[in-house]
């Protein structure tokens, strides 16, 4: 069973939400509803599910809802249509009581700007879910105090939020929404703030604590480089309404429609695409069977002037070039003598690992599955096409 | 012109306030019991503290709150002493006991409203535009349904004092709530707090510093109101600055003004230190918050000795109202230090001659000495005739009418035509005389186009000493017994019409219960009577620079034998 699952989730705010309604279904802009009803589009017929332990990326540009959608999922936001169920219960039909409940045990939530309450020193915000709860006073400081010892804060416990770095204070805001030890962590835009390095590694350790605690993440971002590192699954939304779901590569590869093309545009494909995106058919010889005479008049045939060597089960031997086959026919060796070593990468090798692999090798990179059988291989041109594709972003990286 | 006729605001406000006055006279009765006591305690709590510790306790405290600079102490020390030293010491309690009572009650409303209104939308689009109203409406306004309501004395001072002071309180509490940032109310929020858990952990400490900015401004406002309120009997450094306006006596404005300086600043630094930025702050010392805590128990210590010690004060107490003008101030001064010498245990109240009338008439005020009948007060007259009495004249051959250096060569009222601007100088608006003059100005058919310019009867006698010196044309509205008739030559226009009175005298008048409660007393009231001259001596020894006090004193030593008279 599905952690969260959300069926045809709506929010419209405004006073006239029949008629925007109405004005979504035919597939009217955000701006044209706007300016016709004075309602705007929260987000609009959300339907996806969340699975135990995963992380799960929502993403989309400023204004796409995703903020919206987060707070519906703990209700800071009521939904104005649909329904939300969390381990199989309906928290839309909840009351007040049961809600502060949820929010107290099931979930817990990280903000972009921290959300650190100014007056209280590190272990005081720490502690407040707890506090709030009533747990008592010792009971509250020893989980804050471990919950701080993870975040490798706990010297700092009597300092306030101003008087540490971003990256410090995010930490702080993660170890609070893990005192409470929640089954479920919203995220919204948690590490926006942060400049990239130390973003870089804030999601290194959230990777870890993912590892570690296997908790289930709403994550929320607007940045796809992000999203890929960290997301099970990522959903795309623009304008209130849910565009794709699925795993990094699904939308790379197979993106839904073409804003969700455009806006992959925009990421780094060496870190995304993988070696079996790019490869193109190898060309082969089996030189247990073919000797330097056929193998040069396939070269010829192919107009290439090498081919990868493999055995009878296509597992990889090497690479025969035609200088070597020319000169195995002259002194009459056989062709396994005069073969070259090549180098290989799986299938899953993203592109920034095999540029410095193919930009030192003379030879093409050879891709091979688990079993050393020859998959494709990789041209120095593909490379630079794929990398073509992410002129100018950079700074993205 | 739209012929609209005109609405009865007046009347409806004014029968508003009479119904309220009726319906909830139990409840402010209370109210003003309650309050009176409460606050006459605390000023004797207050005043009970010897001096010296006081100002030793607050500036040991000024020097424990301020590390490392001397400014705050020393002027805490100074200004104080310099108070104490121009013996203002209890009027400084009073108006601390004000000002600290005011401030507290807007506290308890204002935080709460404030709150209440951030909330919710609703109220606060009730509750602004009132606060806008209360904070425009001059403050004097407040005086009237104060007076109505709770009658003289300290408690209407704080019913006025907090409609003033109240809206800042409000203003800032909402502001510093609406101004927490939606990232932590979503924080508090999604943790699963409460309204109270959000309000209480959150909300309140973020805008704790704006809250303490408000109580700052209310504070100040409330001790800026200690001056209006004054005229309504509040006690306290305001009656000093107010004579001072009425006599036009700088010397003592400033003196008074100086001690409300020395306290605003002292006030706002103190409350000031409470404002700090969380991280900030500088944790304060164990030592010195016991410290702190020793130097209150003993200034508490202090006063409790002291109140121990010092023998309660005996006597009837006789509450004797009066208007500031010379000739009462004269008077009520001398009646004052003789009942004193016969035990009495006499409050004098300065209080704007209405309010005078009307706090005889309910009974707040035992008896003035200042009916100037039968033409000057005929309108307060007619008005309280049925609630007070009047026991008849203490000074015969008073006179009011319009006044003339006798170097103009005008003899009658009807012989003025443009002189002196067309201005006729006044004193007080509610003083008698000025209605008689402005009966005057539309009697005489040759004053059409005069006006008459009311002031205070202070500022009226510095005018006609400016125009006298320069020999400059001035009609002033006079009466005698006045010093002024010794210092300058002076003539009374005559007054064929008879509209600002002729020959008139001043006369005692009593509240009702006070002949069955008191008899004695009200025997003593009846027989007081002095003569013209009588009175002309004392007033001129205090124009002179002798304290109302000692000039009053010094007349009953030569005057023995009279005074005595009105003990047989």
């Amino acid at each position: 069973m599905a952690k969260v699952e959300i069926k045809h989730l709506t929010k419209i705010f405004g006073k006239r939400p029949k008629a925007a309604l109405k004005m979504v279904k035919q597939n009217k802009s955000k701006n044209e509803i706007v300016e016709k009803t004075g309602s705007t589009v929260g987000v609009y017929d959300i339907n996806m599910s969340i699975e135990e332990g995963e992380i799960f990326v929502i993403m989309g540009l400023s204004g796409s809802g995703k903020s919206t959608l987060i707070r519906l999922l703990n209700r800071l936001i009521e939904p104005t249509d649909g329904q939300l169920f969390i381990d199989g219960q309906e928290i839309t039909k909840f009351n007040k009581k049961q809600m502060l409940d949820i929010r107290r045990k099931k979930m817990s939530m990280v903000f972009q700007n921290f959300g650190l309450f100014p007056h209280r020193t590190l272990l005081e915000n720490t502690e407040y879910g707890l506090e709030i709860q009533g747990v008592d006073k010792a009971e509250r400081r020893k989980r804050a105090e471990k919950a701080l010892d993870n975040a490798k804060l706990l010297s700092f416990k009597d300092q306030y939020p101003s008087q540490l770095s971003g990256g410090m204070q995010q930490r702080v805001g993660l170890a609070r929404a893990l005192t409470n030890d929640p089954d479920i962590l919203l995220m919204d835009e948690a590490f926006s703030a942060l400049d990239p390095l130390v973003r870089g590694e804030m999601q290194e350790e959230l990777l870890d604590l993912q590892a570690n605690v296997r908790k289930t993440i709403i994550f929320i971002t607007h940045d796809l480089n992000e999203a890929l590192h960290i997301g099970d699954h990522i959903a795309i939304m623009k304008d209130g309404q849910l565009q794709q779901v699925g795993t990094g590569e699904e939308i790379l590869t197979n993106p839904a429609n073409e804003y969700v093309e455009t806006f992959i545009g925009g990421v780094d494909r060496t870190k995304v695409l993988t070696a079996e995106s790019i490869m193109i058919p190898a060309l082969t010889t089996n030189i247990a069977v073919d000797g330097p005479t056929v193998a040069l008049r396939k070269m010829s045939d192919e107009e290439v002037s090498g081919l990868v060597a493999v055995d009878r089960n296509r597992k990889l031997l090497g690479y025969l070039s035609s200088d070597s086959a020319v000169s195995a026919r002259r002194e009459r060796k056989s062709l396994t003598e005069v073969i070259a070593e090549m180098p290989t990468v799986s299938l899953d090798t993203l592109i920034a690992d095999i540029m410095p692999i193919i930009y030192d090798s003379q030879t093409p990179v050879a891709v091979i599955d688990s079993n050393n059988r020859v998959k494709g291989v990789i041209i120095r041109g593909a490379v630079i096409e794929a990398l073509a594709d992410t002129e100018g972003d950079d700074e993205n990286a | 012109m739209l012929n609209i006729p005109q609405l009865p605001l007046e009347d409806i406000v004014t029968k508003g306030v009479n119904w309220l006055t009726n319906h909830l006279s139990g409840l402010f009765n209370l109210m003003q019991h309650v309050g009176q006591t409460v606050m006459d305690g605390m000023t004797n709590a207050l005043v009970a503290v010897p001096m010296p510790l006081m100002i030793a306790g607050i500036t040991l405290i000024a020097i424990l709150t301020t590390p490392k600079k001397y400014g705050f102490p020393l002027f805490t020390f100074v200004g104080l002493a310099i108070i104490a030293n121009q013996n203002l010491w209890d009027d400084l309690m009073s108006t601390l006991t004000l000002v600290i009572m005011a401030s507290i009650i807007s506290l308890v409303i204002g935080i709460p409203l404030g709150i209440i209104t951030a909330k919710s939308p609703k109220t606060a689009a009730v509750v602004k535009p009132i606060l806008d109203f209360m904070q425009t409406m001059p403050g004097f306004v407040y005086l009237i349904p104060a007076v109505a309501f709770f009658g003289i004395g300290v408690v209407p001072g704080v019913f006025a004092s907090i409609i003033f002071a109240l809206p800042p309180m409000v203003r800032m509490t909402d502001l510093g709530i609406r101004q927490v940032p939606v990232s932590l109310v979503e924080a508090a929020d999604s943790f699963g707090s409460t309204t109270w858990q959000k309000l209480i952990k959150l909300e309140l400490p973020s805008a704790r510093n704006t809250i303490l900015a408000g109580a700052n401004q209310t504070i100040m406002l409330a001790l800026s109101m200690v001056v209006t309120a004054s005229m309504i009997g509040a006690p306290g450094l305001g009656r000093g600055v107010l004579s001072a306006v009425q006599h036009a006596n700088i010397g003592s404005g400033f003196v008074n003004g100086l001690g409300l300086v020395i306290l605003a600043i002292i006030i706002d630094r103190f409350t000031q230190k409470l404002n700090s930025k969380p991280g900030e702050k500088a944790e304060t010392k164990p030592w010195k918050r016991w410290t702190i805590l020793a130097t209150l128990v003993v200034m508490i210590g202090g006063g409790v000795v002291n109140a121990v010690t010092t023998k309660k004060e005996t006597g009837q107490r006789v509450n004797l109202g009066y208007v500031e003008w010379d000739s009462e101030v004269a008077s009520t001064n001398v009646l004052a230090e003789s009942l004193k010498q016969h035990g009495y245990n006499v409050t004098m109240t300065p209080l704007d001659n209405a309010v005078l009338w009307q706090s005889v008439a309910n009974g707040q005020v035992d008896a003035s000495l200042s009916a100037w009948l039968p033409i000057t007060h005929k309108t307060l007259y007619d008005k309280f005739k049925n609630d007070v009495n009047v026991l008849g004249s203490n000074l015969k051959g008073a006179k009011t009418g319009l006044v003339v250096p006798d170097y103009m060569n005008v003899n009658s009222i009807e012989d003025l035509t443009n002189q002196a601007d067309k201005t006729i100088t006044g004193i007080e608006p509610g003083a008698g005389e000025m209605a008689s003059a402005k009966k005057t100005l539309s009697s005489y058919t040759n004053l059409n186009g005069w006006q008459l310019q009311g002031s205070s009867s202070g500022a009226m006698a510095i005018a006609l000493d400016k125009a006298y010196k320069a020999k400059k044309d001035i009609v002033v509205t006079g009466w005698s017994p006045h010093w002024m008739f010794s210092k300058y030559h002076l003539k009374y226009l005559a007054d064929p019409k008879g509209t600002m009175g002729r020959g008139e005298s001043i006369n005692t008048f009593t509240r009702k219960g006070l002949k069955k409660e008191n008899p004695k007393l009200e025997k003593v009231l009846d027989k007081f009577h002095w003569s013209k001259d009588d009175m002309e001596s004392v007033m001129l020894a205090i124009q002179n620079g002798k304290s109302p006090k000692e000039a009053a004193n010094n007349w009953l030593k030569s005057h023995q034998k009279l005074a005595d008279s009105w003990y047989q």
